[in-house]
């Protein structure tokens, strides 16, 4: 997936300009073959060191990679749970409930309908679509290293702790994005109403976890028992999630929301401590990561 | 069948940046009012002949965001004051979050906003009307709840393509979809599996597998009979 970090880089020579009055469908036939021209060129870069890649400006990605990142992670998530019920051939349903299953099918239908959706906005744009991905969701990649989730085809408990990874990850991954589709409203309507149907999936997941006995609740919270071993790929999923602060312009003087004093928001009997509020304004914002925390989570989960 | 769709958004993203650019200048000091309309010439926000007209700007959108996370708080803190007798130990844990939840989202919204609030003036706060939902059983609050989510959802969705800040856009994005998460929760406890059924998500044609999405003046409609005054968001609208 360096593709998108080549992407990325190929944004920086994106025009800030571009008219605004041009038509969508010939903006971005534009970014497109400008990609396409200047892909020989930069193929040496291909093989960005992480550091560099991690340095890459986040604030100049174009609809067109930004779209890109949705569809990878639609195609992922569509795999991911038709697998699961027995819809790709060579994989064995995952033994769930009649209900449970139930709950899969509507997911899996909205994520196939999504792969749908962004596949059209990226060819009416003019653009091409990439090869697919080749997916191994035992973390694996494929056999070359050990598995992280061994069972996840045969342990309903395994899938859905991955499948709440999965959605979790997407509601981030979308909330990051959203800022580069604003000077398009449809493309930006559609992604912000992909990004709540993701988010009414993960609660979903969540719930279905509890029932089955996991300590979760079906928003992220400070208090779910972790299901990631600190440091590891997967633990990029809640990193930062647990952030209490929030910041925003007041007149022109960036702010600090002052949860921790001044804002009357401890208003339950008896009052929860200091640490305690806190975490229930963690739960109350959901925190975006960017592109390159959003691929590499993909990442571990193709090859 | 694209084209159509996408002529027509490509129209009214042009409009939106090229009303913006008016609204910028002008808007940003037309503060929302609550405007009395009766010969009191002290606007009585109790009065049912009052009306709130929304600013077409930011702090519109803004506006109406906070005025719904305050109906929402209001109404969580009203079943956590009394809990229906058939409530379970998890649904009340669960009613606290979301209380607390949305006290944040509101006093977020009310700082952000700070002297554009449109109830800074204000003596005493929006009394809202919840006679319309059953509060006194599980059944009839998680009926209720569902339908104050999923009009957050769809208003939260609606508000992305209007909103003019790249800083408001993405604050609302980490609120959306803790509303989403609110919503897909208490429909499964009203229905199991009705999480992201199709009365809210799409289920056909070129936009399936959307979420739902609310316009200004479709969001002030539907919250029109639990708010003690008249909503105007014409100027929202031309967003």
């Amino acid at each position: 997936m360096d593709f998108l970090n080549l992407l990325a880089r190929l944004a920086d020579l994106d025009t800030p300009t571009l008219p605004a009055a041009a038509p969508r469908r010939t903006a971005l036939s534009q970014l497109g073959k400008a990609g396409t021209a200047l892909l020989p060129a930069l193929l040496t870069g291909l093989a960005l060191p992480a550091a560099a890649a991690a340095a890459a400006p986040q604030d100049t990605r174009t609809r067109l990679d930004a779209l890109r990142l949705a569809l990878q992670l639609e195609l992922l998530e569509n795999e991911f749970y038709s697998r699961a019920l027995g819809l790709v051939t060579g994989f064995s349903a995952v033994p769930f409930s009649a209900t449970e299953k139930t709950a899969l099918q509507t997911i899996q239908r909205h994520e196939a309908q999504h792969v749908t959706l962004f596949q059209r906005l990226i060819t009416d744009a003019g653009s091409a679509l990439e090869p697919a991905a080749r997916y191994d969701f035992t973390g694996s990649k494929n056999g070359t290293q050990p598995a992280l989730y061994p069972d996840i085809q045969t342990n309903p408990d395994t899938f859905l702790q991955v499948a709440q990874l999965l959605e979790d990850a997407g509601v981030r991954a979308y909330k990051g994005q959203v800022e580069f589709l604003q000077t398009d409203a449809y493309m930006l309507e559609a992604a912000l109403r992909t990004h709540s149907t993701e988010a009414r999936h993960a609660s979903h997941i969540r719930t279905m976890r509890r029932q089955r006995g996991a300590s979760v609740k079906s928003w992220v919270s400070p208090a779910d028992a972790s299901i990631t071993t600190p440091g590891s790929g997967a633990a990029k999923v809640y990193e930062g999630e647990d952030n209490a602060t929030q910041y925003v312009n007041i007149g022109t003087i960036l702010t600090k929301v002052p949860f921790d004093s001044t804002l009357p928001i401890n208003v339950g009997t008896p009052a929860l401590t200091a640490a305690q509020i806190l975490a229930k304004v963690a739960e109350a914002f959901d925190e975006p990561v960017n592109a390159i925390t959003a691929t590499a989570l993909l990442q571990l989960f193709t090859y | 069948m694209a084209d159509l769709a996408d002529t027509s958004f490509l129209g009214r993203a042009l409009r939106r940046r090229t009303f913006l650019r008016v609204a910028g200048t002008t808007a940003a000091s037309s503060a929302l009012v609550l405007a009395g309309c009766g010969k009191d010439s002290t606007p009585t926000p109790t009065n049912s002949t009052s009306s709130l007209n929304f600013a077409g700007s930011d702090n519109g959108l803004l506006n109406l965001a906070y005025l719904l996370e305050q109906l929402e708080a209001a109404f969580y803190q009203k079943v956590v004051d009394a809990f229906p007798s058939d409530f379970t130990a998890a649904d009340k844990a669960a009613f606290v979050d979301l209380r607390d939840h949305e006290v944040i989202h509101r006093e977020f919204l009310k700082f952000a906003l700070g002297s554009n609030a449109y109830d800074v003036a204000l003596t005493t706060p929006l009394a809202f009307n919840f006679t319309a939902f059953t509060l006194t059983t599980r059944a009839g609050v998680y009926a209720a709840a569902r339908t104050l989510e999923d009009v957050g959802v769809g208003a939260y969705n609606g508000m992305g393509r209007r909103i003019a800040s790249t800083q408001y856009l993405q604050l609302l994005a980490k609120l959306a979809s803790v509303e989403a998460r609110h919503a897909a929760f208490v429909r499964d406890q009203a229905e199991p599996n009705s999480f992201a059924a199709s009365d809210v998500i799409t289920t056909s044609g070129s936009l399936a597998g959307l979420d739902t999405v609310k316009t200004p003046a479709e969001v002030a409609t539907l919250i029109a009979s639990l708010v003690p005054v008249v909503l105007n968001t014409d100027a929202l609208m031309l967003l």
